[in-house]
């Protein structure tokens, strides 16, 4: 599976960073930063976690 | 993982806490029967987004559109749930019907607290409430907004931004209560250079019949507009628990794990859970998903999961400012300024007088990690 992320509507909040720092971070501007884009079945339950806790759902499994 | 005698879970509501409970509860491994009982016909959504994002005129209509959900529980849509067995471990529906459970989460949340029983008096809790409002907006008609908290500001602010004439009524300055007076300061600075009247009262009532709806001030002043919206707090929806035993003034009260007893755990908004401030409800986003990890995983391992240690997160967008803060609110006292200053984006800081510390940013893009490690830097 792929993570999407919809720029423009990324709010820099961070949850997705804290649910799953080892596929994304946010760098010193509070840009997103997809660490891993392409996920692989163990990390799949890490990456729905993260798209999840996004409050203005800017993160998409595709 | 074995998750032992765990061989059914309800989970008693399906906003953002009861799915992440679901989640959680799949992650630690339970694998067998998963129910989610959600009292909207909707699918999970985020509600910070329906004040904010969904009454901008331009939004697509899909920021508050969560992932479809992973867990692959039974979802029962549309279904309320209207009691709970303790003895026999049953959650009762609205259609007659009653779940058994080994484990229950209860994430019923809460609703508007409302100042009539008029139906020309708007709430903005729910998708649908959001929905109508939206649709109101889009003939610009005059509004008044009761309450001066974050959701009455945000919700007055995209009302402004769609070009509507806005009164805000609100019992002492706006967002005070709830920031404190120098942030407090900021917005209001920022919503009056809008074009957002406000006025302060002791309190207020709304009054009349259908269609000529109005605000009563303590005053006896009157404000009348073409939608009148109220947001004055929240009634946690808990009467379904009743005669349980497990509610004191409307809350249920959990430890350190959100369980209430072993096989019950409950989370969001209508959790009081122990902090270092003492038992506190925190009915924030953030919140509910830090409670509904924590409790889904207690429900499975008992004392061997790992307990709640939270630290809130808030923000809010209105009036053409982003504040994110982390730490304990309302703040007392100017902030040290990290980055920027007055007027412009700022990393600011605050101590608290137990050393807790506060970070908050304000039109600054800043990673909340930042911010987290900022609020030990002040500690």
């Amino acid at each position: 599976m792929r993570i999407d992320l919809d720029r423009p509507r990324c709010e820099g909040h961070g949850l997705c960073e804290e649910a799953a720092p080892q596929l994304m971070h946010l760098d010193d501007e509070g840009e997103l930063v997809l660490d891993q884009e392409e996920v692989g079945e163990a990390d799949a339950a890490l990456a729905q976690a993260a798209v999840r806790v996004c409050p203005v759902a800017a993160l998409r499994i595709a | 993982m074995s998750t032992g005698d765990v061989r059914r879970v309800v989970v008693v509501g399906n906003g953002i806490a009861g799915v992440t409970a679901a989640d959680t509860l799949r992650e630690a491994g339970f694998d067998g029967d998963l129910t989610v009982v959600g009292d909207e016909p909707h699918a999970a959504y985020s509600r910070p987004a329906l004040s904010k994002a969904l009454l901008r005129e331009g939004d697509d209509m899909t920021t508050h559109r969560l992932p479809p959900a992973g867990h692959g529980a039974q979802e029962l849509l549309g279904v309320r749930a209207t009691g709970l067995d303790l003895e026999r471990r049953l959650v009762h529906l609205d259609d007659g019907t009653a779940l058994p459970y080994d484990r229950v989460v209860l994430a019923t949340g809460s609703r508007a607290r409302r100042l009539s029983a008029l139906p020309d008096e708007l709430t903005l809790r729910g998708l649908d409430d959001a929905l109508l409002l939206r649709s109101r907006l889009a003939d610009h008609p005059s509004v008044v907004v009761v309450g001066g908290g974050p959701l009455g500001m945000e919700i007055a602010s995209g009302c402004l931004s769609g070009g509507c004439r806005v009164t805000l009524v609100s019992q002492g300055a706006p967002l005070s209560r709830q920031l404190g007076p120098y942030l407090a300061g900021v917005f209001l600075e920022a919503a009056l250079g809008q074009g957002l009247t406000v006025v302060e009262t002791a309190s207020a009532r709304i009054e009349g019949a259908e269609g000529t709806t109005r605000v009563v001030l303590d005053d006896g002043m009157v404000l009348e507009a073409e939608t009148i919206l109220s947001a004055v707090g929240d009634v946690p929806n808990t009467e379904w628990l009743g005669d349980t035993g497990l509610t004191a003034g409307g809350l249920v009260s959990v430890d350190s794990r959100c369980l209430v007893r072993p096989e019950i755990a409950a989370v969001g908004d209508l959790a009081i859970f122990p902090t270092s401030r003492g038992p506190r409800r925190i009915p924030l986003w953030s919140s509910a998903i830090e409670q509904a990890k924590v409790a889904a995983r207690a429900l499975l391992l008992g004392e061997q999961a790992p307990p709640l240690e939270f630290q809130p997160y808030f923000w809010t967008e209105q009036f053409g400012l982003s504040l994110k803060a982390v730490g304990d609110l309302p703040l007392e006292g100017e902030p040290e300024y990290v980055d920027g200053g007055p007027g412009g984006p700022a990393l600011m800081r605050w101590t608290h007088a137990d050393g807790t510390g506060v970070a908050a940013a304000l039109n600054h893009r800043t990673p909340i990690p930042r911010l987290r490690r900022m609020t030990r830097a002040a500690a």
